[in-house]
C-alpha cells in the first residue's frame, strides 16, 4: 500500500497536480479571494476525501460500493451526540464513538455483506441501500429529525494571515483527515493485519494459502471505513453547526464524485480527489456565474461522468485491462 | 386481456352509477364532515422529519392550545380534534395525506399545513371538494390573492393564509435601509427558489431599483454549507449582509461572517428569526448584536404580556416536554398559539351552526383585535376582497451579545401586501 | 419462457379479476392509493427489464419517473394536451432519454454503473430549479386538468396491464432471449453474434419509457403537481427495493413487489411499534435486507423453490 500510494501517482498525473498547485498558489498571491476560496475548499474537500477514502477501503476489499456509507457516518455522529448529552467529554465521545463505529462497520459486513458478497455485486448494492433505509429510519426513530447541536470541537479561535482567515475549525479538520490517513497508511504497510488487509485484498486465493483469513480482513476493511466515516461525519457536524438525518447525503454525492475523480482503487486519489473537488466547487461558485447553486450537484457529477468515461480509472489508478 | 377490458367499462358504468348514489346520499345530510355536536374534526401536513423539521413545535403549540380550549369548554361545545400528518416537505406525501385526511378521516377543514410546495400541490383539490384550506403557515402572496382572481388555472376561494407575506417584509427592510443607509452596499444571501426569489424581489421594491445591490449568491434548499457564498459577497466588497434562509442555513451564514473576520450590517429574513437558532450560531461564534430581522409575534421574554404569560402556561400544562423550548424563546411554539387563536376565534364568529360556508364567511370578515400572542397593537383583519389576515410588522434588532434577544426597532408598521 | 405455465395464468387471471373488481369494494381514497400500486409496478417491471434481464443496474430510475411525470405537467399546462397522449409522449421521449443514457452505460458496469445512474437521480431534480422558466422551479408545474380517483385507478391499472403484456412480448422473444444472453455472459453473446450495443441500450430505452410512463402516473396521482421534492433520491431507491423484494428476472412476482414499496408505509401506521413515526423505515429497510439474505430471487424466487418443491414430493 506504502508502494501504492506512491506509485499510483503516476508522473503525468504528477505534472498535472504540480500544475494544479502552481495555479492555485498564483491565483492565491494574485487575489485575496481566490486564495480565501482556496483554503475554505480544502477544509470542506479533506472531510469529502475521508469519507471519499471510507469508499475507496471498501471498494479495494469487496469491489463494492457502500452506498449507505453516509448514513452510516451520520448514525455515528448521532452516537457521538447522545454520549456528549450523557455527560461525556468531546475528544472522549468522538473516540469512543470511532470504536463504535468500527464495531458497527465490522458487523454489518458480517451480518449482511458476507452471505451476499459472492453472488452478484448487484444484491450488494441492493443490500447497502436497504442498509440505507434502515439506518435512516432508526435514526429518525431514536432521534427524531429536528435540529441537534454538539459543542465546537475545535472551539471559535480564527486566525488571519494576510487577509485570508483560517478557523481553528478548519485547520484542525485539515488535520485530524491528515492524521487519520497517515494512521490508516502505517496500518496498512507496518503491521500484520495491514499485510494480510493487501494480501486479502489483492489475491484473495493466494492470500487464504499462506494462512491469512480472508474474511476477517474484509470486516475489518469495513470497520476501518465505518471508522473513517466516523470521522467525516463528526467533522461534517463542526462544519455545518448542526446535527441532522439529512447530515451525510450532500458529502456523500460529492465523496463519490471525489472517489471517482481520483480512482476507485486508489487511497491516495480519494483524498486528493475530494481536496481538488472542495477546491473545484468553491472556485466554481466564486467566478462561474453560470453554475448557480442548483447546478452545482449536477456538475460535480457531470465531472464524475466525464472521468468515468474518459478515464474509468480516475486520475490516479493504474490501467487495469479490465473492463469497470 | 381482453375480458379485462370489458370487466373495467363494466366496472366503470357500475362506478357512475355508484357515484350518483353516493352524491344523492350525501345531500340528505346535515351537517359538513368533521362536524359533529361536541367535536370539530380538523387536520393538517407538517414537516415532522426531514429538511424542514425544525417547524414542527408549530403542530404541537397549535394541539396544546386546542387542548387548553377544549379543557375550557371548546367552541360552541364542541371540542377540537386536530390530526397532524407528517408530509417530510415532499408533495408527493402531502397528497395522499392530505386525501386521507379528508376522505378518510372526514376533517372539516385542512388548518396550518406547512410549505409553499406542498399548499400548491393540495389547494387545486382541496377547492374542488370545497374543503377549507386555512392558515396555510408559508408567506407566499399565493394565498392572499388567489381567492378573487385565477391563479394557476382556478380561482381558490376556499384558501388562506395567515402570516406577512414575504414580498412586503422584503420591502420594508428595503425602504428602511434606503432611508437610514442610502450608501449600503447589499450583499443577498438567498434560497434560490420561489421562497427567496419574492423576497428579493420586495427588497428591490422597497429599495427603489437594484442600484444598492452588490451582488446575490444563492444556494440549494439541500445544501448545508454556504461558506462559499458569503466568501463571495465579502470578496465582492458588500457591506451590508442580507440573509434569505430557513434556520439551517441562517445559521451556517451568520457563523461564517463572523469567522472571515466580515462585519457588515447584517438583516435576517424572519422566519429564520427564532431565538434558540441564533442561540446556537451566537454559540458557534457568531456575533450577533445589531442583527435586524422582524416580528409579528408579542415578545416571548416580556412575562407581563397577556400571550407570553398564557402561553407559557398553556405549555406547561399541556406539553410540559415543550417548556423548556418556550423558555429559550422557539418563537415557533408563539406561532402555533396565534394561529391556533385565530382558527378559535373564526370558529366562534362561524356560529353554532358551524358549516364550511359559514367558516368561509367568518374567515373572510375577521376583525381581531385581542389575539394576546401576536404583537401588541396588532389587528387580523381581513374582507370580502382582502385575503391576507397579517399585514403589520415589527422591526426587530438583537442586543446583549451571545446570550442577548430581539428588541422592537421602531413601531409597529402597516406593510401591506 | 416461450409460454407461460397454466399456474402462472390461473394466478395472472386471478390477480387481474382482483384488480377489476376491487374499485367497487374500496373506497374512493382507497383507489387512490391502490392507484399508487400500479404506478410502482410499472415502474418496477422497466426496472426489471433492464436489471433483471439485461444486467445492468440501474439507481437513478426517478430521474426517468421525474422527466416523464414533467412531460405530463408541461404538457397538459402549455397546451391543454389530452392526459393519456401525454403518457405516450413520455413514453416516447423517456425511451429516447434511456437511449441516450445506455449509450455511456456501454462503457459501464457494475458499481459503476450504479455510481452514474445514482448520479444522475441526484441531478435531474435539480435542473428544475435553475431552469425555473420553464420547469416551474420550486413553486413546481401544475397541470391544467386534474382527474379523480377512479380514473387514475383504472387508467392506472389497465396502463399496467398493457405494458405487462408488451413486456412479456418482448421478453418471450428474439430481444428477450438477445437480453438474457448479454445478461449471462457478454463474451457468449457476442460469440453468437448478438450485437452488444444495440441490445444493451435499447434495454435502457424500454426501461426508461416505463418509468416514464410511471411517471407521469405519479404526476396524475399528486393532482397533476410536479415539483423536485417529489422526485429526490429515496423514489429510485424505492423502486430498486421494489424490483429486489419481487425478484429480479422474473416478471411475476412484480405485484408484490409494488405492493410492498407502494403500500407499506400507509398499512403499518396502524401497527404498533411500526407504526410509529419511522418505525416503517425501519421496517421497510430490514425487510429489504432479509430479502435479499433468505430470498435472493425475491418473491419470484419464493414461488419458484414452492413449486420445485411441489413437483418433486420426494426430496425433502
Amino acid at each position: 500500500m506504502a508502494a501504492r500510494l506512491l506509485s499510483g501517482v503516476a508522473r503525468p498525473v504528477n505534472g498535472l497536480l504540480l500544475a494544479a498547485a502552481i495555479f492555485l498558489l498564483i491565483g492565491s498571491l494574485k487575489s485575496e479571494i481566490f486564495a480565501q476560496q482556496t483554503v475554505a475548499g480544502v477544509a470542506q474537500g479533506a472531510v469529502y476525501g475521508s469519507l471519499a477514502l471510507a469508499l475507496v477501503l471498501i471498494y479495494r476489499a469487496t469491489e463494492v460500493i457502500n452506498f449507505a456509507q453516509g448514513e452510516l457516518a451520520m448514525a455515528t455522529t448521532y452516537i457521538a451526540y447522545q454520549l456528549i448529552q450523557w455527560g461525556v467529554s468531546y475528544w472522549l465521545a468522538f473516540f469512543l464513538t470511532l470504536a463504535i463505529a468500527f464495531v458497527i462497520g465490522f458487523g454489518t459486513q458480517v451480518l449482511v455483506i458476507r452471505p451476499v458478497m459472492h453472488k452478484s455485486v448487484i444484491a450488494v448494492v441492493i443490500v447497502t441501500v436497504g442498509l440505507f433505509v434502515l439506518i435512516d429510519g432508526l435514526v429518525l426513530w431514536k432521534w427524531g429529525g429536528d435540529l441537534k447541536f454538539m459543542p465546537a470541537p475545535f472551539g471559535q479561535t480564527v486566525y488571519h494571515w494576510g487577509g485570508v482567515a483560517i478557523s481553528r475549525q478548519d485547520i484542525g479538520t485539515i488535520l485530524l483527515s491528515i492524521v487519520t490517513v497517515v494512521l490508516l497508511w502505517a496500518l496498512f504497510q507496518f503491521t500484520k493485519v495491514g499485510l494480510g488487509m493487501r494480501a486479502a485484498a489483492l489475491r484473495p486465493a493466494a492470500a487464504r494459502l499462506v494462512g491469512v483469513r480472508v474474511d476477517w480482513m474484509l470486516a475489518i476493511g469495513w470497520g476501518l471505513a465505518a471508522l473513517l466515516g466516523a470521522v467525516a461525519g463528526l467533522m461534517t457536524e463542526a462544519n455545518q453547526f448542526i446535527l441532522q438525518p439529512s447530515l451525510m447525503q450532500a458529502v456523500l454525492l460529492y465523496a463519490f464524485a471525489a472517489a471517482v475523480l481520483g480512482g476507485l482503487e486508489s487511497p491516495a486519489g480519494a483524498v486528493v480527489g475530494g481536496v481538488l473537488l472542495g477546491i473545484f466547487l468553491n472556485l466554481i461558485g466564486q467566478y462561474v456565474h453560470f453554475i448557480t447553486a442548483p447546478l452545482r450537484l449536477p456538475f460535480a457529477f457531470a465531472v464524475l461522468l466525464a472521468v468515468l468515461l474518459v478515464k474509468p480509472s480516475g486520475l490516479f489508478g493504474e490501467r487495469r485491462v479490465r473492463k469497470v | 386481456m381482453r375480458n379485462k377490458g370489458k370487466m373495467l367499462g363494466a366496472l366503470l358504468a357500475a362506478v357512475v352509477v355508484a357515484g350518483f348514489a353516493v352524491s344523492a346520499a350525501a345531500g340528505a345530510h346535515q351537517a359538513d364532515p368533521g362536524i359533529t355536536k361536541t367535536s370539530i374534526t380538523v387536520g393538517g401536513t407538517f414537516p415532522l422529519t426531514g429538511v424542514a423539521s425544525a417547524y414542527k413545535t408549530i403542530p404541537a403549540a397549535e394541539n396544546a392550545y386546542f387542548a387548553y380550549v377544549n379543557a375550557h369548554g371548546g367552541v360552541n361545545g364542541r371540542k377540537i380534534k386536530f390530526d397532524v400528518l407528517d408530509d417530510a416537505y415532499n408533495p408527493a406525501q402531502t397528497v395522499p395525506l392530505t386525501q386521507q385526511l379528508v376522505e378518510q378521516d372526514k376533517v372539516f377543514a385542512i388548518l396550518g399545513s406547512l410549505g409553499t410546495a406542498p399548499g400548491l400541490s393540495t389547494w387545486g383539490y382541496l377547492n374542488d371538494h370545497k374543503v377549507p384550506q386555512v392558515f396555510l403557515a408559508t408567506g407566499d402572496s399565493y394565498w392572499g390573492y388567489c381567492q378573487k382572481q385565477v391563479c394557476l388555472g382556478s380561482k381558490h376561494p376556499y384558501t388562506i393564509g395567515w402570516q406577512p407575506d414575504y414580498p412586503a417584509e422584503g420591502r420594508m427592510y428595503g425602504k428602511y435601509i434606503a432611508k437610514n443607509m442610502p450608501n449600503a452596499k447589499i450583499g443577498i444571501l438567498f434560497q434560490n427558489d420561489a421562497f427567496g426569489k419574492n423576497y428579493i424581489a420586495g427588497l428591490v421594491q422597497g429599495l427603489g431599483g437594484t442600484s444598492q445591490i452588490c451582488d446575490k449568491e444563492g444556494f440549494a434548499a439541500t445544501d448545508t454549507t454556504v461558506t462559499q457564498q458569503v466568501l463571495t459577497l465579502k470578496g465582492k466588497g458588500c457591506d451590508t449582509f442580507f440573509i434569505v434562509a430557513t434556520p439551517g442555513q441562517a445559521i451556517a451564514g451568520l457563523v461564517t461572517a463572523t469567522k472571515i473576520g466580515w462585519s457588515p450590517a447584517t438583516f435576517l429574513a424572519n422566519v429564520s428569526n427564532i431565538r434558540p437558532f441564533l442561540l446556537v450560531a451566537a454559540q458557534n461564534g457568531a456575533s450577533l448584536d445589531g442583527v435586524i430581522s422582524s416580528s409579528y409575534l408579542a415578545q416571548m421574554d416580556k412575562t407581563s404580556l397577556a400571550g407570553p404569560k398564557l402561553g407559557r402556561s398553556i405549555i406547561q400544562q399541556y406539553a410540559p416536554a415543550l417548556l423548556s423550548d418556550w423558555d429559550l424563546g422557539d418563537s415557533n411554539l408563539e406561532y402555533g398559539m396565534a394561529v391556533a387563536s385565530t382558527f378559535v376565534s373564526a370558529l366562534k364568529s362561524a356560529g353554532k351552526n358551524l358549516t364550511r360556508a359559514s367558516l368561509e364567511t367568518a374567515l373572510h370578515n375577521m376583525n381581531i383585535k385581542n389575539n394576546p400572542f401576536v404583537y401588541p397593537g396588532m389587528t387580523i383583519k381581513t374582507s370580502a376582497k382582502d385575503g391576507f389576515p397579517l399585514e403589520q410588522l415589527i422591526m426587530t434588532k438583537w442586543s446583549g451579545g451571545a446570550g442577548g434577544e430581539m428588541q422592537p426597532l421602531g413601531k409597529l408598521q402597516t406593510v401591506g401586501h | 419462457m416461450t409460454r407461460p405455465p397454466l399456474s402462472a395464468l390461473v394466478a395472472g387471471a386471478i390477480a387481474a379479476a382482483v384488480i377489476a373488481l376491487l374499485p367497487f369494494a374500496i373506497s374512493d381514497y382507497h383507489q387512490a392509493l391502490f392507484a399508487q400500486v400500479a404506478v410502482f409496478f410499472i415502474a418496477i417491471l422497466g426496472l426489471n427489464i433492464l436489471v433483471g434481464y439485461s444486467g445492468q443496474i440501474s439507481i437513478g430510475h426517478g430521474a426517468f419517473m421525474a422527466i416523464g411525470g414533467y412531460t405530463t405537467a408541461i404538457l397538459s399546462r402549455d397546451h391543454h394536451t389530452n392526459l393519456v397522449l401525454t403518457m405516450l409522449v413520455a413514453f416516447v421521449l423517456c425511451f429516447v432519454c434511456g437511449l441516450l443514457l445506455g449509450l455511456p452505460a456501454l462503457r459501464l458496469s457494475g458499481v459503476y454503473l450504479a455510481l452514474a445512474t445514482f448520479a444522475l437521480a441526484v441531478s435531474v431534480p435539480q435542473l428544475p430549479l435553475k431552469f425555473d422558466k420553464f420547469l416551474g422551479g420550486s413553486g413546481g408545474v401544475q397541470s391544467a386538468k386534474t382527474v379523480s380517483h377512479t380514473w387514475l385507478y383504472g387508467v392506472s391499472w389497465l396502463t399496467a396491464a398493457i405494458l405487462f403484456v408488451l413486456g412479456w412480448l418482448i421478453l418471450r422473444g428474439r430481444v428477450g432471449r438477445a437480453f438474457r444472453a448479454v445478461r449471462d455472459s457478454e463474451v457468449a453473446a457476442v460469440s453468437s453474434g448478438i450485437q452488444l450495443p444495440i441490445y444493451k441500450t435499447l434495454a435502457f430505452g424500454i426501461s426508461a419509457a416505463y418509468a416514464g410512463v410511471a411517471g407521469s402516473l405519479f404526476v396524475l396521482g399528486t393532482n397533476g403537481f410536479a415539483q423536485p421534492n417529489e422526485f429526490q433520491v429515496i423514489l429510485s431507491l424505492q423502486i430498486l427495493v421494489g424490483a429486489a423484494v419481487a425478484g429480479l428476472g422474473s416478471l411475476w412476482g412484480i405485484l408484490v413487489g409494488a405492493a410492498f414499496v407502494g403500500l407499506l408505509p400507509t398499512i403499518s401506521k396502524d401497527v404498533p411499534v411500526v407504526g410509529s413515526a419511522h418505525g416503517q423505515d425501519v421496517v421497510f429497510g430490514l425487510l429489504v435486507v432479509l430479502v435479499m439474505l433468505l430470498l435472493p430471487q425475491g418473491f419470484a424466487g419464493f414461488l419458484g423453490a414452492v413449486k420445485r418443491f411441489r413437483t418433486r414430493p420426494d426430496t425433502p
